[in-house]
């Protein structure tokens, strides 16, 4: 069809300008992490890269950047495992759609409310220790306890966030052809040796999406661990994002604040890059 | 499908038992809250936890009836119904020119609107913050609803710009030859095939706003507070009431319910910002 040459760069416009208002609240973040900018006292002064500095060298700043990666790889270890399992259990279950429609249910709740139920349950005389005490197990004291907090958190985003993985996993599976399955069943092949051999690699464009969305939202998880722990205790659960809440609304160190968030935008953003860079070699092959 | 009947049954029932164990993992903290939403004040907080109780309503009949319960939940549909409005009107002709013209800087534009979805929020909610104190947009309506765009416009353009490359454009093509402009032909034809991924996005948005946490509260305030900061603010009362939080908590997970049960088959690319197809 026939258009005028101005006609999609209207229609882009207000989404243009979206863009344009978020560059400047981004460029003065960006600005004030070479700063030492406290909100109650006056104008940021640049002190270049102080903030990186203290934020690699320190031990609040080295213990923020270990426990996000730590909680990324725990997360997306777990979560892939189980959730590709549950989406190849699924897939060879009759009532298949219904436990979907209960296994999914977790990802849609507000994640901070489901990480309040958990802080519910996982209390000192809460449901899961009293369930543990009678089956006669040692109770724990999850949240509580800087030993156990990290695991806890992380628990908690195995429930809300494996269903993402069964469902994009389900995505993978359906493009993997029947006829394949059976070929390799006459082939002689078990269901394990199937699996590695055929299933994986024909769902690895999948597992890349999987691996980045999941990477990238564990990156910068912040509602479940605010939540549950506020970084604690003794910033046992302290990860970047996290870190940089306290710093800017708590201790209103806007600098620190905001070099937290550009080392874990960078972070993020190398990972979507990733992404971005695959999806496009995968659409031109 | 043939695959099936040469498992044998010990393996199928294997398969179900693995199943209903997650669903029973999946649902128990739903069904506690539950229970508790139903529970007195003694039967929240006895020990050993009581599982066989009288039910009672008192709990939900507060919430509706106190002001310091409800407010949060009016605040919620405003600002997420305002931001929905808001990305509708931006995001929809993007979509569409992202979808069906080739032009310069169009992909540009795409990745621009879609890093948005992975950049931690408090990167731009902090500066934010500070410019809103400026010019008194803290803890106002309006200053949400234009935040929360950071998180419904990527959603929105994303899963409707796959969604009307998945259209044919032949027969907008046909209308265009019978002398109709593009207008009627997005009018009477792409529109009404774009209802069922229009709404389904929209559903989505929905939910994701409704769910979000850090821009209301940082941005948000006592006037403002919504669901998401509304319940724990519930926590840090001289006590915690538990029956009521419980009770809200509920309410608060009625949009993520209604979506699984209608529109589950467009979630995927949802979840993806529309980068896979479901």
């Amino acid at each position: 069809m026939k258009h005028k040459p101005a006609l999609p760069y209207l229609l882009v416009l207000p989404g243009i300008a979206v863009l344009v208002a978020i560059l400047y609240p981004f460029f003065t973040g960006a600005y004030w992490s070479f700063t030492s900018y406290r909100l109650n006292r006056g104008d940021p002064d640049l002190n270049w890269g102080r903030n990186y500095w203290s934020l690699f060298t320190t031990g609040d700043g080295l213990n923020a950047i270990s426990v996000t990666l730590t909680y990324v790889v725990a997360v997306v270890i777990i979560e892939l495992v189980l959730g590709v399992g549950l989406a190849l259990l699924l897939n060879s279950n009759r009532y298949g759609n219904y436990f979907r429609l209960i296994i999914v249910l977790p990802l849609l709740l507000p994640p901070v409310i489901a990480a309040l139920m958990w802080n519910v349950m996982l209390t000192q005389n809460g449901v899961v220790n009293y369930l543990l005490d009678s089956a006669g197990l040692p109770t724990l004291l999850w949240l509580n306890s800087p030993q156990t907090a990290l695991m806890s958190v992380i628990l908690i985003d195995v429930w809300i966030f494996t269903p993402f993985v069964v469902l994009l996993a389900q995505a993978g599976l359906r493009s993997v052809p029947k006829e394949l399955a059976e070929a390799s069943a006459v082939d002689g092949a078990g269901p394990v040796k199937h699996f590695f051999s055929i299933t994986l690699p024909m769902m690895f464009p999948i597992l890349i999406v999987i691996i980045t969305f999941r990477g990238i939202d564990s990156l910068k998880m912040f509602d479940i661990i605010y939540t549950t722990t506020a970084g604690g205790p003794v910033g046992s659960t302290t990860n970047l994002h996290v870190m940089a809440y306290l710093e800017g609304i708590r201790n209103l160190n806007f600098g620190m604040a905001m070099t937290a968030l550009i080392v874990l935008w960078a972070l993020c953003y190398a990972s979507a890059y990733v992404l971005l860079r695959f999806r496009r070699q995968e659409a031109m092959s | 499908m043939r695959a099936h009947k040469r498992r044998k049954p010990i393996h199928a029932a294997l398969v179900t038992i693995a199943l209903v164990a997650w669903s029973i993992f999946a649902l128990a903290p739903l069904v506690w809250i539950f229970m508790m939403s139903l529970k007195l004040p003694r039967d929240i907080i006895s020990y050993p936890p009581s599982f066989i109780f009288s039910p009672t309503v008192d709990n939900y009949i507060t919430v509706f009836s106190d002001a310091r319960f409800l407010q949060p939940f009016i605040n919620s549909i405003i600002v997420t119904l305002g931001s929905l409005v808001l990305t509708l009107i931006i995001g929809l002709p993007t979509a569409y020119a992202l979808a069906r013209f080739r032009f310069k800087g169009r992909e540009s534009i795409g990745f621009g609107i879609l890093s948005l979805r992975f950049a931690p929020e408090l990167l731009i909610i902090l500066p934010l913050f500070l410019m809103y104190q400026g010019i008194g947009l803290v803890d106002s309506y309006v200053g949400l609803v234009l935040a929360y765009q950071i998180v419904t416009l990527p959603m929105l353009v994303w899963m409707l710009r796959s969604f009307i490359e998945d259209l044919p454009q032949e027969l907008e093509e046909a209308v265009a030859i019978d002398g109709g402009t593009r207008w009627t032909a997005f009018r009477h034809v792409l529109f009404r095939l774009m209802v069922p991924g229009l709404s389904a996005s929209l559903m989505l948005s929905f939910v994701w706003a409704w769910n979000n946490y850090v821009l209301p509260l940082v941005l948000g305030g006592r006037n403002t507070s919504v669901v998401t900061t509304g319940i724990q603010s519930y926590m840090s009362h001289q006590s915690i009431e538990w029956g009521p939080m419980a009770a809200a908590t509920m309410i608060s997970i009625i949009p993520g319910v209604l979506f699984a049960i209608f529109a589950l088959r467009w979630i995927v690319g949802g979840l993806t910002a529309g980068t896979v197809k479901g």
